[in-house]
């Protein structure tokens, strides 16, 4: 026993040049990912730096660094001194959480409907139809948006025709919200509810027979058996969600927003982007913006992976 | 009895019915769902046939008609300009190059970071992949991006809309342990016979994932065809912008009125309607024959990830 094991210590530092050589093939295969993941996330992550610099991109990072140290200044910055970042921060916590918990329950309804609809050729058709806009870009979205709430569209005009008077949807502070929770349903609820339906009919049939035999109603079963077993897998789609609540879906918001709902509907992507790039604020703040959001998203989803894990659910890390 | 009888089709189910009690009648819940769901998938249809109806209706139509509920004053103005439109065409061809280069160039290095993840040990597999995990959850944020993208002199270049995208980490983790769950002794015995990893790699493993391939590939395909992004941040030259690109634009352009394709006094909701169709008919059209595969992909997706 214990020769074997020694024997397997020594071979970690002695073997070494063999072990590359048995490995030289998948060593060249795995080459591109490393290069890939070294420049394209991990050189970003390098760059992080220039948030505590006021950036010159002439200089570029070390050249900002030793000219333009701030230390913690653009932290102090947009907490401090600029009110419109902690109403972005508000807002981005609002949609970002508002569209998890939305798009759980309507995934879930919509799984439950198919499931429980007795016909088959219906069944198929209608998942066709509603999985479909998961596929369709924003930009598309809000095309259809743009049109269908315009002033001049067809919403309005059915309002009209009820009685009512015209609603500008897209540039009202108190619509915008709703606007985006609801397209987010109408693009996701169907695709997102296949998984749901994947670990429906993974539950076992014979739980649903001895209801049968307890006499239990179609909607008691629904209670008690198809509830509790998709339980575990929307807790992890939850987990897994919670990750990005500080991201809140650049796309649908940049393609939707305009300056009118500003107030409501900026998000921190959206903030970070329009300040570097539209009212060129220096990029250090930009890049302190981002890194904020970055830290906060990481201790969220170590959060929740200990709370996951010590409630006894499956965590994710 | 004869009530049953209505739905013979359902006696004969062997599905979901059955486990719910094949005798059970098709009820006052049966009726809700249905409804509901009809209810649901006309919303969902409803835009499409919206736009549809805008797209082929002629300006004073859209303007004048107290509830425009179907086509008035049919007209195929808005199509022929599109069809006419340079932009749009140019983009089309932009966005055929992001699907044919772009998906190719990510299946490659997606699945062979896959292949060589999903073996048993070797020398710096740990490292890598500890490499790849930490990018899940952290990440340097738009802004030293912009400036990396920038010094590697990918601005303003078509590639730029494709080399970033080399590895989707989530799809490259599916592709591993789809290859991790077939066989060992596939290479084993081919190693036997004197196969080398790339060897093996392309002879044994490569054919049995194809289905898997294909499902990663469509994917790809759907993000290249929607991609939009990278052109926006990084793209100046007007011929370089993909179609959703050039779509976008004209979208944004429907309140301020400027630089339609067809000149300024062009019936823009018809014409961006008759666009966004231009864009989203060759899915519509391949969609319901291919969704089996994109629902494969995420149901593999959530049992083994």
């Amino acid at each position: 026993m214990e020769t074997t094991l020694i024997a397997k210590k020594q071979s970690k530092w002695h073997g070494l040049g063999k072990r590359i050589k048995q490995a030289r093939f998948l060593l060249l295969m795995i080459l591109p990912a490393v290069a890939f993941y070294f420049i394209f996330s991990y050189i970003p992550m390098y760059g992080v730096l220039m948030a505590f610099t006021k950036y010159y991109p002439r200089l570029g990072i070390l050249g900002s660094l030793q000219q333009h140290w701030v230390g913690l200044d653009n932290f102090s910055i947009i907490f401090n001194n600029d009110p419109e970042f902690l109403n972005v921060l508000r807002n981005t916590v609002l949609i970002g959480l508002g569209k998890i918990i939305i798009a759980s329950v309507s995934a879930i309804t919509v799984a439950l409907l198919i499931n429980e609809l007795r016909m088959r050729r219906f069944k198929k058709t209608a998942q066709i139809i509603v999985t479909f806009p998961h596929f369709l870009s924003w930009v598309v979205l809000a095309g259809f948006i743009n049109v269908l709430f315009s002033s001049t569209g067809i919403v309005d005009d059915i309002i009209v025709a009820l009685g009512g008077t015209r609603i500008n949807f897209l540039a009202d502070k108190n619509f915008f919200l709703t606007m985006i929770f609801a397209s987010d349903v109408w693009k996701e609820a169907g695709w997102s509810s296949i998984i749901y339906l994947a670990t429906m009919a993974g539950i076992s049939p014979e739980l649903y027979e001895a209801a049968d035999i307890d006499g239990a109603t179609r909607l008691q079963k629904i209670w008690h058996i198809t509830l509790p077993g998709i339980k575990a897998t929307a807790i992890l789609l939850l987990i897994l969600s919670v990750g990005g609540i500080l991201s809140a879906g650049f796309d649908q918001i940049f393609n939707l927003y305009n300056p009118l709902v500003y107030e409501v509907a900026d998000i921190l992507d959206t903030y970070i982007y329009r300040q570097t790039f539209t009212n060129l604020v220096n990029p250090g703040i930009g890049t302190a913006i981002g890194l904020f959001k970055s830290i906060v998203s990481f201790i969220l989803v170590l959060l929740v992976d200990r709370i996951a894990k010590l409630s006894g659910e499956r965590g994710i890390i | 009895m004869a009530k049953n009888n209505k739905y013979p089709q359902l006696e004969k189910l062997p599905l979901r019915a059955s486990r719910k009690g094949t005798n059970a009648r098709f009820g006052g819940l049966d009726i809700f769902i249905f409804v509901i769901l009809i209810l649901y998938v006309i919303a969902v249809i409803f835009p499409f046939y919206n736009a549809f109806v805008i797209s082929i209706s002629s300006e004073y139509a859209y303007f004048n008609a107290d509830l425009l509920l179907w086509p008035q004053e049919i007209t195929f103005d808005a199509y022929t300009t599109v069809f006419a439109s340079q932009q749009l065409w140019n983009g089309f061809g932009i966005t055929m190059v992001l699907l044919v280069l772009g998906t190719a160039y990510q299946l490659f290095f997606t699945v062979i970071t896959g292949y060589a993840l999903s073996r048993d040990k070797w020398f710096g597999k740990n490292f890598v992949m500890n490499m790849i995990i930490v990018t899940m959850f952290f990440g340097g944020g738009l802004v030293p991006y912009y400036y990396l993208i920038t010094s590697l002199g990918l601005y303003d270049t078509i590639w730029v809309m494709i080399i970033p995208g080399a590895i989707d980490t989530f799809n490259m983790l599916l592709m591993r342990n789809y290859f991790a769950s077939l066989p060992k002794e596939l290479e084993e015995s081919a190693r036997i016979d004197g196969a080398n990893d790339i060897q093996i790699f392309v002879k044994v493993y490569l054919p049995l994932s194809l289905p898997m391939l294909a499902t990663i590939g469509l994917f790809f395909a759907v993000g290249n065809w929607n991609s939009w992004y990278n052109g926006m941040l990084f793209l100046e030259t007007a011929n370089l912008k993909p179609l959703q690109l050039v779509l976008r634009e004209m979208i944004a352009s429907i309140a301020s009125n400027i630089e339609m394709p067809g000149g300024p006094n062009v019936y823009s909701e018809g014409l961006v309607m008759a666009s966004i169709f231009f864009t989203i008919v060759p899915m519509m059209c391949f969609y319901p024959f291919l969704q089996r595969y994109f629902v494969k992909g995420i149901v593999v997706g959530a049992i083994k990830g």
